[in-house]
């Protein structure tokens, strides 16, 4: 109270000021280098170079997938709790040899596209997992943070938190999250009100990656059509190869970037028009990030504490300064 | 802040217009806050909750982001207004005071028909330990909502452990922000608290209601004995005590004989009651 009265007016506005424009700043600044790409990797899928290993039953990089994480889902509980009240749930536990599109147990498949470009007809293989997005609604929305982007790039579900409550999948543009139902912690919670399994994508191998190794699918493709590295590196190589072939690139831009990028010789609209979709079948058109439209109120969020402050003091002063004014009128 | 008193409206006034605002805007946008927040779970799709009339928004989880984040700035803004306005100008009203426990603890036993009300100041002990409870579960909230949108805006590769624990804390004190609200709004039920509803609405309460209940509000007394008179025929239009300011309006009032300083309608003298909001 002392300090405010003592304080003449000036320095208090100037002090609430100070407060507002320091943490108006903060907020509105982007200060981090990882966004620059400092530390990331990213994947380069080359789709000249995929031919969806057609000479095998599975193509390699669906099987080594396959391969690595057999085993790593329990299996589910049976009978599996029914949700209430939709009364529906997905059990792939049965089908895990599925192969032709993502499910919790196939984590990359190949989509193929026959396009006719001017007469020329062609066949593009694309591999299709997880994007691994740079600012990914799946995992930022989550709820329990059971979804998280981490320093490297990589978006890993930890499925001992996660509900299952297919919020990642609602949220992504692709889709890509698969559900196991009648696995995972909401089992010991309310099974029947809360959650329904969990969520299942491409983790990229996280684990691969932190003993210096390729993920799986990568290092097994016979045809070397992906490739991963610094993302700064495999951005050039990707941009580089695109310019080459008078190609086209898929991944850069999409719901506000990604950590793969495709390069195809054929517009991916074409191959987007091309391919099967539906569910676990996910797209290759034009993406927007939904969530940029709440950035702006985000900023806002994070100037509040600022502009709270500064009312407050310029508040707590203005008062202060009436009151002395009356003492002085009454003398 | 003087104590202003209408005899003749047999009101007095508990809050100020900006405590009004302070207090109502806290509560609107904790209420949207808590809305939002539990459509930001995947419930509403689930729950046909979408299917309510006005209510179709909650199964987009963008759209409800956007309001949660909407009245965040609201409250985020007022809570830091609050804290530094009243820190400031060193309002202590409703800051818990030793032995507040033990006296909520009896009050409480009141309501069930369990001995007697002691004299109340302007808040009572287990408003005094709400407002700091409450405090305490705004402060996780904001603090941890704050990590978890600039996580949103900037860093989505923020340390996992700090987005885990501000999801978890924010997830639980979410659920403690709930069950004070219930609370809050369960101790306004009780009977002999109604009369502070029209407070916190009008700003004002019965005069008659503020004599009985809180004497040490009006006294300034820092233990109370024994409460005012609470008839009207034992006040005088201006009660004014070497410890109290009070302002009294005589506009309305019946009677038309009463004294006030200065010989106006209408005096202001300062009292160590001054800083009590």
């Amino acid at each position: 109270m002392k300090t405010v009265l003592n304080m003449n007016r000036r320095g208090f506005l100037k002090m609430a000021g100070a407060v507002a424009a320091i943490g108006t700043a903060g907020a509105l600044s982007v200060p981090r280098t990882s966004e620059a790409g400092e530390g990331k990797i990213a994947t380069l899928i080359d789709l000249t170079r995929c031919n969806g290993c057609t000479d095998r039953a599975t193509p390699a990089c669906v099987s080594a997938c396959k391969k690595i994480k057999a085993g790593r889902l329990p299996e589910p509980v049976d009978p599996i709790p029914l949700p209430f009240p939709t009364r529906k749930i997905e059990d792939w536990s049965k089908k895990k040899d599925v192969s032709n599109r993502l499910t919790p147990y196939n984590l990359i498949y190949i989509q193929k596209a026959d396009v006719d470009i001017g007469g020329d007809k062609k066949t593009v293989f694309i591999p299709r997992r997880c994007m691994h997005c740079d600012n990914p609604a799946c995992a930022t929305l989550c709820p329990f943070a059971a979804n998280h982007k981490f320093e490297n790039g990589a978006v890993v579900i930890d499925p001992d938190v996660c509900f299952g409550g297919a919020k990642c999948k609602t949220v992504c543009p692709w889709e890509i999250p698969q559900r196991q139902s009648g696995i995972g912690v909401y089992l010991k919670v309310l099974p029947t009100f809360m959650g329904n399994g969990v969520m299942v994508k491409c983790d990229l191998c996280s684990d691969l990656l932190k003993g210096g190794k390729p993920p799986a699918c990568i290092e097994v493709c016979p045809q070397k059509a992906m490739t991963i590295g610094p993302r700064k590196e495999i951005y050039a190589k990707a941009e580089a190869l695109a310019m080459k072939i008078g190609g086209y690139l898929y991944g850069k831009r999409e719901n506000g970037g990604t950590s793969t990028l495709y390069v195809s010789p054929v517009p991916f609209d074409r191959l987007d028009a091309a391919i099967r979709k539906g569910p676990g079948e996910p797209a290759l058109g034009a993406v927007k990030r939904q969530m940029a439209g709440t950035d702006t109120m985000g900023k806002a969020v994070l100037a509040a504490p600022a502009i709270g402050i500064a009312a407050g003091v310029a508040g707590a002063f203005a008062l202060v300064s009436k009151r002395k004014d009356r003492i002085k009128k009454e003398g | 802040m003087s104590i202003s008193i209408d005899e003749g409206k047999n009101r007095i006034v508990r809050h100020g217009s900006l405590e009004l605002a302070e207090h109502w805007a806290l509560a609107l946008s904790g209420l949207a806050l808590l809305l939002s927040g539990l459509f930001e779970l995947p419930v509403a799709a689930r729950y046909k909750i979408i299917a309510i009339p006005g209510l179709a928004w909650s199964g987009d989880f963008i759209a409800s982001l956007t309001i949660h984040y909407a009245a965040s700035v609201v409250f985020i803004v007022a809570a830091f207004f609050h804290l530094f306005y009243h820190g400031l100008l060193n309002d202590r009203g409703l800051i818990p005071q030793k032995g507040d426990l033990k006296a909520s603890i009896a009050v409480i036993k009141t309501f069930f028909g369990r001995g007697e009300e002691p004299p109340f100041d302007k808040y009572l002990p287990e408003q005094r330990l709400a407002y700091f409870g409450m405090a305490a579960i705004f402060a996780i909230i904001i603090i941890t909502g704050l990590i978890k949108t600039y996580k949103n805006v900037y860093a989505p590769d923020l340390s996992y452990t700090l987005v885990f624990w501000s999801t978890w804390l924010h997830n639980i004190f979410f659920v403690f922000f709930i069950l004070a609200f219930v609370g809050h709004i369960g101790a306004i039920i009780l009977k002999p608290n109604r009369p502070m509803v029209r407070g916190i609405l009008t700003g004002a309460v019965r005069l008659d209601y503020a004599r009985h209940r809180h004497p040490l509000w009006l006294s300034g007394a820092d233990t109370g004995t024994s409460a005012p008179p609470a008839s009207a025929a034992d006040t005088a239009a201006l009660v004014e005590t070497d410890a109290v300011v009070v302002e009294v309006s005589l506009v309305g009032e019946s009677g038309g004989s009463s004294v006030s300083p200065g010989g106006d309608a209408t005096g202001t003298v300062e009292t160590n009651k001054e800083k009590q909001r």
